[in-house]
């Protein structure tokens, strides 16, 4: 199942046409592609740990346990509000779907 | 579409692409990149130039101080209930995980148009790219005495964490019982909406259990609290009450150091005890004095895909010193976010890579209202093309329903993760 979310063919095919990140992904090498998604998930990076390697018994609920897959379904929890939070629920809501794929495929367990 | 989008779209022209890519990436690893602050927005430049460059961009961190000190967390150690060491993390990290050359001084001057950095020491750096992350300066002569009051060590801001924040809880610990403590706030934007409101509760939880005749009285620049309004205004009703006084549309004009006396625009002069008056805020120095700052001559503006000054190329500025997009605070967590755009942005241009059309920026701020309880606000910017600024997302953000200690566990939990980002 978390093959899934790492086939670049099923990306593109996601990606194709329907946002501005679309034709910058397409535009791109992948070295510049990566970059990309590094930032994205380095947004991620004050509260969980830098590539989501959070410091251990900091106060800060760990998420490097989590594969690409558990983080997602996480996520989307919180963007509808099925799972209820503090940050997180208000946070979510800021990203899109596809914003919140990248995330969980950059920071989930490999 | 630029020429860039063209090749890429088009398979035949890939092997030239690579080919322009071998070039670009030369640029990369050539380019001397010098970073000028190191507090939030700085010291997570320098970090992920290095991290998005696979470690292969020359960063160079010119900071003047031996450590890095949290403005945020720093109110609890005016309060008295946390110490200055507890917020406190060294720099070395940066050196010796991720091979940031590190030089400890302050820049005295920029040539923009030789491309190079004067330090205090006098030596010369020369620069292809400049990060520029200077904070704030505090506009002393904007109330008048301030500078002298300060400097005769009557006056405290503290607005920099360091040694004033310790003299600050002193000034307090010293205060009798039944004295006055006022804190002073200039009209926004200035560094941490929040802050001095949070600085007002950490002030009065000390004197409620030490000194609890005592009087906390906060004049407000502003219409209304700028940050968090109902959340603070109840926890003064409920846990500081009789305590904590607010005034709002109080713009302090002038102070007599001698008199502890506090002029303003309108009011009747306040006495008070211990005076926490912080002056109207601008850009750093170094970014005034380069000219940096071309919005009102206090904030720069920046392009908000890669944070480049309009004023200058090649000059990148980050955090409290830029001029802000709309509901984005001045906040170490805002330009540790900053950091991030700036530096990917960087490394794509120096690779030959088009820039990220669509950069995120979060922000979250925890507020302690006692030593336990706190408060948050959160929001996300994305990035808007056709306004060329970055926009909350409607329907995402908000605010803690009331204070709780969980989240104060997770401000910890902040604090201890965004050292650890930006210096670890």
């Amino acid at each position: 199942m978390r093959a899934k979310y790492l086939k670049p063919a099923i990306l593109a095919t996601i990606y194709i046409g329907l946002s501005q990140w679309s034709t910058f992904a397409l535009a791109q090498n992948a070295d510049a592609s990566n970059l990309y998604k590094r930032g994205l998930a380095a947004t991620c990076a004050n509260c969980h740990g830098t590539d989501g390697k959070g410091v251990v018994d900091g106060g800060m609920p760990l998420i490097n346990g989590l594969t690409s897959e558990q983080m997602l379904t996480q996520l989307k929890a919180f963007k509808s509000g099925a799972r209820e939070g503090t940050i997180m629920p208000q946070l979510a809501k800021g990203y899109s779907d596809e914003q919140l794929e990248i995330i969980a495929n950059q920071l989930g367990k490999k | 579409m630029d020429r860039r989008h063209f090749i890429g779209n088009s398979a035949a022209a890939l092997g030239l692409l690579a080919g322009f890519s071998g070039q670009a990436r030369a640029n990369l690893q050539k380019a001397e990149i010098l970073v000028i602050g190191g507090g939030y927005g700085g010291a997570t430049a320098a970090k992920y130039l290095r991290l998005f460059s696979n470690n292969t961009a020359k960063v160079t961190l010119i900071e003047p101080n031996a450590s890095f000190v949290s403005c945020p967390l720093s109110n609890l150690v005016v309060g008295g209930s946390r110490t200055l060491s507890e917020i406190t993390t060294p720099y070395d990290n940066l050196s010796k995980r991720h091979g940031v050359k590190i030089i400890q001084d302050s820049v005295a001057s920029i040539d923009t148009d030789k491309k190079t950095v004067k330090l205090a020491s006098g030596k010369t750096l020369r620069y292809d790219k400049a990060v520029v992350s200077p904070g704030v300066t505090l506009m002393m002569n904007s109330i008048e005495g301030l500078a002298q009051a300060n400097k005769a060590g009557v006056t405290l801001q503290a607005w920099k964490a360091g040694p004033e924040t310790v003299a600050l809880h002193k000034q307090l610990a010293s205060m009798r019982d039944g004295g006055t403590f006022a804190i002073s706030i200039p009209e926004a934007p200035y560094r941490c909406p929040p802050g001095p409101y949070e600085r007002a509760c950490q002030v009065a939880n000390y004197l409620k259990q030490n000194k609890p005749k005592s009087k906390v009285l906060i004049l407000d620049a502003n219409q209304d609290v700028t940050s968090k309004g109902a959340l603070f205004k109840k926890v003064w009703a409920e846990q500081y009450a009789g305590m904590i006084e607010y005034l709002p549309k109080y713009n302090v004009t002038a102070v007599d150091a001698k008199t502890k006396t506090v002029k303003f625009e309108v009011q009747d002069d306040i006495k008070a005890d211990v005076l926490n008056l912080l002056p109207a805020m601008s850009a750093g120095e170094i970014a005034v004095k380069t000219g940096l700052a071309n919005a009102n001559g206090r904030w720069v503006n920046v392009n908000f895909l890669n944070f480049e000054s309009t004023a200058q190329k090649d000059i990148h500025v980050l955090g409290d010193s830029i001029q802000i997009a709309p509901a984005m605070p001045k906040s170490g967590h805002m330009a540790n976010q900053h950091a991030k755009v700036a530096a990917a942005a960087i490394v794509a241009e120096l690779s030959g890579w088009e820039i990220n059309p669509a950069p995120v920026l979060t922000n979250t701020c925890y507020s302690f209202v006692n030593e336990k309880e706190v408060v948050h606000v959160a929001s996300v910017h994305q990035y808007n093309a056709a306004e060329k600024t970055f926009k909350t997302v409607p329907g995402s953000g908000g605010l803690s329903p009331a204070p709780s200690t969980l989240e104060g566990v997770y401000a910890w939990g902040w604090a201890h993760n965004i050292w650890a980002d930006s210096l670890g």
